[in-house]
């Protein structure tokens, strides 16, 4: 019994992570129509400026605050200087543009680190075990379980009950009717990305402590996302959350109980949802 | 004779000759950017042809330098067996894969070739008995062409069993796109709905010609095994797949041979800027990058762009 509580916290922390990462993934590819295949290297830039801004400060706290604007004004700055200009090519080609972008990143965090993996040390506030109920339980993966369950609620909320989060639903669903009707989509756009950024940057400093800053961290997250929103459907905040959580699953009790095949599960998973839902469980038939 | 065949004249003469100008390191490279080369027009099938892009191309190189290592190495077999041997493993994987992957399209079969290449690429690093793991399998043999025929130890032999497979490898591409069966991958990318409705169903030859593009990738891994003397996971790595999705972009998409003039131009901007900085991917990203915003069409396609305008 204390083993299957500590194994669904486990599950649902590695899910708090990956939804941080999958949500800007789908919630871009909804408003922009883009796969940002440079997603997971804003996660990795923001475990990186997260062990720097511990390393300055000393603090871990300050980080989750200083990493998300960081990161997402990056992301906006690179929407502007570069996407921007191809949205009407087909949508290989923008894939194909964060993956250049991506490279060129990840080469760049290589140049300014090195590449050895960079360690962050746990806040001390959240250092200790956590008694639930006879299960010790490290208190910092539960602070990710809420910061994920937390940021999962907020987004929904945002999208749904405020006129900023309408605007961008209604670019969403026909970017150029929302145009006639005076929604600034160049600015929406814009604003998304660095939205979605500066989520995954939070995801990314929210790791650092548990998985250390390390080269190869994005791709790895990335591919992980991929197969959240393949099973959730692209576009869907709720087929992330559920994908997360599937995928959450998949790995950690993989990992727990079929040590030997934990990778196969999470793609035998995929492979059964996609034999009978090629859009995933959430996404619409193209 | 027209102008492509004047090109293509003038390149197979080329291709003959260059082995006893080149130096020995320089005919390595050149042997290294024409298997580069084969991989990336095997991409260009299903990418410029079919509309579909693969992030996971790597596997199946991959797939092809393993099996055609362990033909080489436990049972001595001449290279063409092992070549036979790299790119029939490669196209008997992309069956299942294939069967999932082009169940979806756009970008959902993208991220679905990329998934399933590092799972197979984590295979390869987990399954130490037969692959080595991490270190690879090393000391691959260059054999001989046939039972009991001559050796290819010398790297001007192998050089012509690389270029004789690049050559009868495009003249097979080319013909595949000039067929029936190609013109309905070209229909298919062009307006798949309108393919469907006109009572044609897409998948069968989706999953024909991602096969069929294994069996090439496949071929140009079963060659880079004995040409380098060793097969390693990295070989699989996605980060592979990018740089034949960069070969294939920069040097003209849905032109066959473009994708190994792109293979060239990478593989001479990785050569040149590598005696200068270990962080040459930076400059090549960079590149890469102004093609797809200035030069979608590649080295050929904007080539032949101004060749009509002029």
């Amino acid at each position: 019994m204390a083993n299957v509580l500590e194994q669904l916290l486990n599950a649902l922390a590695a899910a708090g992570l990956l939804f941080l990462v999958s949500a800007g993934l789908s919630l871009v590819f909804g408003i922009l129509r883009v796969v940002n295949f440079a997603h997971g290297v804003f996660y990795m830039l923001g475990a990186y400026v997260g062990f720097t801004t511990v390393a300055l400060t000393g603090w871990f706290w300050p980080a989750l605050i200083v990493v998300p604007p960081v990161v997402g004004a990056l992301g906006a700055l690179l929407e502007t200087s570069t996407l921007r200009f191809i949205y009407r090519r087909p949508p290989i080609y923008q894939l194909l543009l964060t993956f250049g972008i991506a490279l060129i990143l990840e080469e760049s965090i290589r140049v300014l680190y090195g590449p050895t993996a960079k360690g962050v040390e746990l806040p001390a506030l959240l250092r200790d075990a956590i008694d639930l109920g006879g299960v010790l339980y490290p208190s910092y993966r539960l602070f990710v379980v809420v910061l994920g369950g937390t940021v999962g609620v907020g987004v929904w909320l945002f999208l749904r009950r405020t006129r900023a989060g309408l605007v961008i639903r209604a670019v969403a669903q026909n970017s150029e009717m929302a145009d006639c009707l005076g929604a600034d989509v160049a600015r929406v756009r814009t604003l998304v990305f660095g939205a979605a950024c500066a989520l995954a940057g939070l995801g990314g400093v929210a790791a650092a402590p548990m998985t250390t800053a390390y080269l190869g961290m994005g791709i790895s997250v990335i591919v992980d996302a991929f197969v959240v929103v393949v099973i959730g459907g692209l576009g869907s905040i709720g087929g992330s959350m559920a994908g997360s959580l599937i995928v959450g699953a998949a790995q950690t009790w993989g990992a727990f109980y079929l040590p030997e095949a934990a990778m196969v599960i999470m793609y035998a998973v995929m492979g059964a949802i996609l034999v009978f839902r090629p859009w995933g469980l959430f996404g619409e038939e193209e | 004779m027209s102008a492509p065949r004047v090109w293509t004249a003038a390149a197979l003469v080329a291709l003959a000759i260059v082995p006893w100008v080149l130096a020995r390191h320089q005919l390595s490279l050149l042997t290294d950017l024409l298997i580069a080369g084969l991989f990336a027009m095997s991409l260009d099938l299903i990418m410029g042809y079919t509309g579909m892009v693969s992030f996971g191309h790597a596997a199946y190189f991959g797939l092809g330098a393993y099996a055609s290592a362990l033909v080489l190495l436990h049972w001595a077999q001449p290279v063409p067996v092992a070549l036979l041997a790299g790119a029939l493993l490669a196209g008997a994987v992309a069956v299942p894969v294939g069967w999932f992957s082009t169940r979806a399209t756009g970008i959902y079969f993208a991220m679905l070739t990329l998934a399933f290449a590092q799972f197979l690429y984590t295979v390869a690093y987990k399954w130490r008995d037969l692959t080595g793991g991490s270190d690879g399998i090393a000391g691959v043999p260059k054999t001989e062409l046939f039972w009991g025929g001559p050796s290819l130890t010398s790297p001007r032999a192998f050089y012509f069993v690389v270029a004789g497979c690049v050559v009868l490898s495009l003249l097979v591409g080319r013909g595949i796109v000039r067929s029936p069966f190609g013109r309905a991958l070209q229909a298919i990318r062009e307006n798949e709905r309108r393919f469907t409705s006109l009572g044609r169903d897409p998948r069968p030859f989706k999953l024909a010609v991602f096969v069929i593009a294994a069996l090439f990738a496949g071929l140009a891994g079963a060659l880079f095994a004995p040409f380098r003397g060793f097969a390693s996971p990295e070989v699989m790595f996605w980060v592979f797949s990018g740089q034949a999705l960069m070969m294939v972009i920069m040097g003209g998409i849905g032109t066959l041979v473009g994708p190994v003039l792109g293979a060239m131009l990478f593989i001479l901007i990785q050569e040149v800027l590598s005696s200068y900085t270990e962080h040459w991917m930076i400059f090549t990203g960079a590149v890469f990058v102004l093609f797809v915003i200035f030069a979608p069409g590649g080295l050929v396609g904007t080539a032949r762009r101004l060749g009509a305008r002029g």
